[in-house]
């Protein structure tokens, strides 16, 4: 298993966002994990990934416990992430967002090319700050920066959030070629989409893991998709 | 012109009137484009800010990183000038030739940058990295106390040293090389050696800075860290790392910045060179965008260019009406205020500056996070 997620209590302050979240992510596997606005989803990556550590629970990455360790720790493990609203370095250069998450000891050029044969639509702008891009091409760059940074695991927060119909499709294509690539835990909205990224998902609901199952198995007609995925 | 001003002092109100010349500002600005008044003004003005962004540097590196206001910056400045003047007076002797008395200084600046990098370095674990959770308040008063021990401590082994705590310590401007200590005449008028010297360090820092940042793995993670600290993190960069350097880093150019101080005498050494210090570096680093290294050097030059100007301007016109009311105010109303004039300026820029773009020249809406 390379993620194991064992009854983790996450807290932000005093309110009590995860009680109890298990899940599991084999190696080369691609997973969901649904659920409406603010049931925790987002929480569950950033527990991961030790930015909001759980209090109880733990979390394993092949095998090590990391729980509580430094998120640059995590990191360093091979865990990525591809957050919410992108979160580029606004004042560096595309190039230089690339090299930031590059890995020291990698080689910068084959990065270069790994990114931008990725997302030839991104090459144009290696010399632009991040910050000027377009919600999608920043989208890309998010999703460059953490295939760059040779990762076995990629926690990818809502990929389509904010963005185009045409993007949407760009940077689910780009999810698919990297399906094939590396693991992935994808948080998503798009009901749709998340199903068609993934092999299994898990549903959550008000901190709670609720149902879980293969994608393949549900369609968005599903009573128990349409109680929980309803706003 | 008659100017009548009117005065409060013991609920009586006196009113006293005071004659003005005038000088057109356009006397003043043609006088200015004199060869040798020109070349008095760029070179004074471009002396003072290779200084102010020696001293500046350090804080926007801090601020821009770590999100700290570190008000002991002023205190870094003042150890690094009484360290790098003590080696000077031990080192240096009649005897000593220039060549001599500068590879000694550029010594002495090498042991106090790394002394105090260390120093900086071993204060940010030990006493700033446990108050990063806490509101910005716990972190100005820390260094605010960091401030009040050191200088504290600085007055007493001063004392027993037989110096003079509150006024600049001579005996550091012995050691000076002669060709920095002398005058040299550019079309009429005197330059002092020290400037271009000042000058020359001012642009190695600006110079090394910009390197480091922009060509430098670390200097991209520190860039990176000052934008985003959370998702640097999650890229697998150990912020807290950066933090200790850069801190070090920063109080080490602070004490760096004092040795050159040390030598200069519009400062040299003394105790209250904490205070002096600390307010440039906050002007400068508010004028430019508080975090922001081009924001640093663009408000360093600008300020430097004021305080020239105005030093320049001060002599050469007693019509300079906000000096002379305060010279002929009859002896209980009179106050120095034309020696503070170029001061005064400084800070006149920063509230203009703060009225008309408060986040600064170049400053970006938020920095630091962590």
């Amino acid at each position: 298993m390379m993620l194991e997620v064992e009854n983790i209590d996450t807290y932000y302050g005093q309110s009590h966002i995860l009680e109890g979240v298990s899940l599991a992510v084999e190696e080369g596997e691609s997973v969901a994990l649904i659920g409406r606005n603010g049931v925790g989803k987002t929480t569950t990556l950033r527990s991961i990934l030790q930015l909001t550590p759980p209090t109880e629970g733990s979390i394993t990455f092949r095998g090590e416990d990391i729980t509580g360790m430094e998120t640059f720790e995590v990191a360093q493990r091979g865990v990525g992430w591809v957050p919410e609203e992108r979160r580029m370095f606004a004042h560096l250069t595309v190039d230089e967002n690339i090299e930031v998450s590059t890995p020291p000891e990698a080689d910068l050029d084959a990065a270069y090319d790994l990114a931008y044969e990725t997302f030839p639509d991104l090459e144009q702008f290696r010399d632009k700050d991040a910050g000027t891009l377009s919600g999608g091409q920043q989208q890309m760059l998010a999703i460059a920066r953490g295939l760059v940074g040779q990762n076995d695991l990629l926690l990818i927060d809502e990929p389509s959030e904010g963005l185009a119909p045409l993007i949407v499709e760009q940077v689910s294509e780009a999810l698919e070629a990297l399906r094939a690539e590396t693991t992935m835990l994808l948080v998503e909205q798009n009901f749709e989409m998340a199903m068609d990224l993934t092999d299994r998902f898990y549903l959550l609901d008000h901190g709670q893991v609720v149902e879980s199952g293969q994608s393949d198995d549900v369609s968005a007609d599903d009573e128990f998709i349409q109680r929980y995925l309803s706003a | 012109m008659i100017v009548e001003l009117f005065f409060q002092s013991g609920g009586t109100l006196t009113a006293l009137d005071v004659p003005l010349s005038s000088t057109p500002v356009t006397e003043v600005l043609t006088d200015a484009m004199d060869p040798g008044a020109l070349a008095r003004i760029v070179l004074d003005s471009l002396s003072k800010a290779g200084l102010y962004i020696t001293i500046a540097v350090g804080l926007t590196l801090i601020f821009g990183l770590m999100g700290v206001l570190n008000f002991a910056h002023g205190s870094f400045a003042m150890y690094g000038a009484y360290i790098g003047g003590v080696i000077m007076v031990v080192a240096v002797t009649s005897g000593t030739g220039d060549l001599s008395r500068l590879v000694i200084f550029f010594g002495a600046a090498a042991f106090v940058l790394a002394l105090m990098t260390v120093v900086g370095g071993a204060i940010e674990k030990k006493l700033i990295r446990p108050v990063y959770d806490r509101p910005p308040l716990f972190q100005i008063l820390l260094t605010f106390g960091i401030v009040l021990v050191l200088d504290e401590a600085a007055r007493i082994v001063v004392e027993w040293r037989g110096i003079t705590p509150r006024s600049r310590w001579e005996g550091p401007f012995d050691t000076l090389p002669a060709f920095l200590s002398a005058r040299y005449d550019v079309f009429g008028s005197t330059i002092r050696g020290i400037w271009l010297f000042e000058i020359a360090v001012g642009a190695v820092i600006v110079v090394g800075v910009y390197l480091f940042l922009t060509r430098t793995r670390y200097g991209l993670y520190i860039r990176a860290g000052s934008e985003d600290g959370e998702m640097a993190q999650a890229l697998g960069i150990d912020i807290r790392q950066a933090f200790t350097l850069v801190f070090g880093v920063g109080t080490g150019l602070a004490a760096f910045a004092g040795v050159i101080l040390m030598w200069d005498p519009r400062f040299g050494a003394s105790v209250p060179l904490t205070i002096e210090a600390l307010l440039i570096a906050f002007v400068i680093v508010i004028i430019g965008g508080l975090g922001t290294f081009k924001g640093t050097v663009v408000a360093g030059v600008l300020v430097g260019f004021i305080d020239g100007f105005t030093t320049w301007m001060l002599p050469n016109y007693d019509a300079v009406e906000f000096a002379l009311v305060s010279a002929v105010l009859p002896g209980e109303w009179a106050i120095p205020m034309s020696s503070n004039l170029p001061e005064a300026t400084m800070f006149l820029a920063l509230v203009v500056v703060l009225i008309v773009r408060p986040q600064g020249l170049y400053g970006i809406e938020e920095v630091g996070g962590h």
